[in-house]
């Protein structure tokens, strides 16, 4: 195969590669009703760089529309998804190896409400893939969002899921926090409470070790 | 009697049946016999189809696959009831209920209910605003669409919907006569830093 051949195949994967890319990022933001063309360019611009660094368009798409829904600026819509895009950057290298969109969609949200990012990390570790950590990330963002400590939070969800709690008890504490602090409870107080509920309902660290399947921390 | 024997007992029978006269003469009855035992043996499969076709072992067998299929069923029931459309959540309100799982549940009872968790639960949506024309469902599980989810008005007064949601923790606003839009006053707030216009949060699990 001589040299011209092989550079015409080069180009013809660059051409294929980045045609992937085009209609996904089009597909999303072909219908991003943003009146000012100008912004709505912007816009699409950012969610362009992020699928270029591989980033999932969809939770960046619905970044864009809750703006428009909420009639912000064209300008804030960019600035929000450009927001948006790193936190899903940061959270894709926090849950690696291979998190899935709605654990970098829960990641991202964990971020933005002040989850510190050391803390995303310590559930994937507690809760390694398989596992999906997204329950656990969303009672954590919860959780924080409820006024909770990150680190207590982070100590109770993760000592209930070293006990074997599933991701339907993890909920059922925060949403139970979550009405605890709205009747006024302190949400300090509520979680300790609650945490104990949950935890007198699972079995002894030494059946959930016996019990625990494969793949899966005691 | 093993079930070997009991081929080979039918394979004497079947050639004595086709010489009547070796019943009485011993040598044609050592003919049979040897007959019988250089014949091919015949093929596994052969041998599966005898065999089931034997009262005794196909009655095993129909045993075994009404066991099978009870065992199936069982199995299969627990998934499906898991699927099944459960009792809807209120997004404000039941949400914050305790979870049902009884005190000393086995663990792995609890690992087999989880295993509908990702399942899609259904959620109910309340707002009572008699004097609104139209009232929509907006949030993350629609990208913010307002056609998407739009709300019944009941004859109260009261606008209604319940969704399918996946589990976790879900922002969601209600988008009055397709401009404004408000959070839900019966649910907790969620705060956005984004957009500044705070909307609601609702936590999905199946219970």
């Amino acid at each position: 195969m001589n040299r011209y051949r092989v550079h015409s195949l080069v180009a013809l994967g660059l051409v294929l590669a980045s045609a992937s890319v085009t209609p996904a990022f089009a597909q999303g933001t072909a219908v991003l009703p943003i009146s000012d063309a100008k912004a709505r360019l912007a816009v699409e611009r950012e969610i362009a760089s992020a699928a270029a660094k591989g980033l999932p368009v969809q939770p960046l798409v619905a970044k864009a529309m809750e703006g428009v829904t909420k009639q912000a600026t064209g300008e804030r819509i960019r600035v929000a998804v450009a927001s948006q895009a790193k936190r899903l950057e940061q959270a894709r290298t926090l849950l690696a190896p291979s998190p899935s969109v709605a654990e970098l969609t829960s990641g991202a949200d964990a971020l933005a409400v002040g989850v510190p990012a050391p803390m995303l990390k310590q559930i994937r570790a507690a809760w390694p893939a398989p596992q999906s950590v997204v329950m656990p990330l969303d009672v954590m963002t919860e959780l924080v969002a409820r006024g909770v400590p990150a680190k207590h939070a982070l100590e109770q969800i993760t000592a209930l899921m070293q006990r074997g709690a599933t991701p339907s008890q993890i909920a059922s504490l925060g949403a139970s926090v979550q009405s605890d602090v709205a009747a006024g409870l302190a949400p300090d107080a509520a979680l300790e409470v609650r945490a104990r509920g949950v935890m007198s309902l699972l079995p002894s660290p030494a059946a959930a070790a016996a019990l625990a399947p494969s793949g899966r921390r005691p | 009697m093993s079930d070997e024997q009991d081929l080979m007992i039918e394979r004497v029978r079947t050639t004595l049946r086709e010489s009547p006269d070796a019943a009485t003469d011993a040598r044609a009855v050592a003919r049979v016999l040897a007959t019988v035992w250089a014949s091919p043996r015949p093929s596994f499969w052969r041998r599966c189809l005898d065999a089931w076709r034997m009262p005794a072992v196909s009655g095993l067998g129909a045993a075994a696959v009404a066991g099978l299929a009870l065992l199936a069923g069982f199995v299969t029931r627990g998934s499906v009831d898991e699927r099944a459309p459960q009792a809807p959540m209120t997004a404000s309100g039941a949400a914050t209920g305790e979870h049902a799982v009884p005190s000393g549940t086995p663990q792995a009872v609890q690992y087999a209910a989880a295993a509908g968790e990702g399942a899609m639960v259904p959620t109910q949506f309340v707002l009572d605003e008699p004097a609104a024309k139209s009232v929509a469902l907006v949030g993350d599980f629609n990208d913010w669409k307002p056609e998407a989810t739009p709300l019944t008005r009941l004859e109260t007064g009261v606008w209604t919907v319940t969704t399918p949601l996946p589990p976790g923790r879900h922002v969601y606003a209600f988008m009055i006569d397709g401009t404004l839009v408000m959070a839900d006053p019966r649910a907790p707030k969620s705060g956005d830093a984004d957009y500044g216009r705070e909307g609601s949060v609702v936590m999905v699990f199946a219970r």
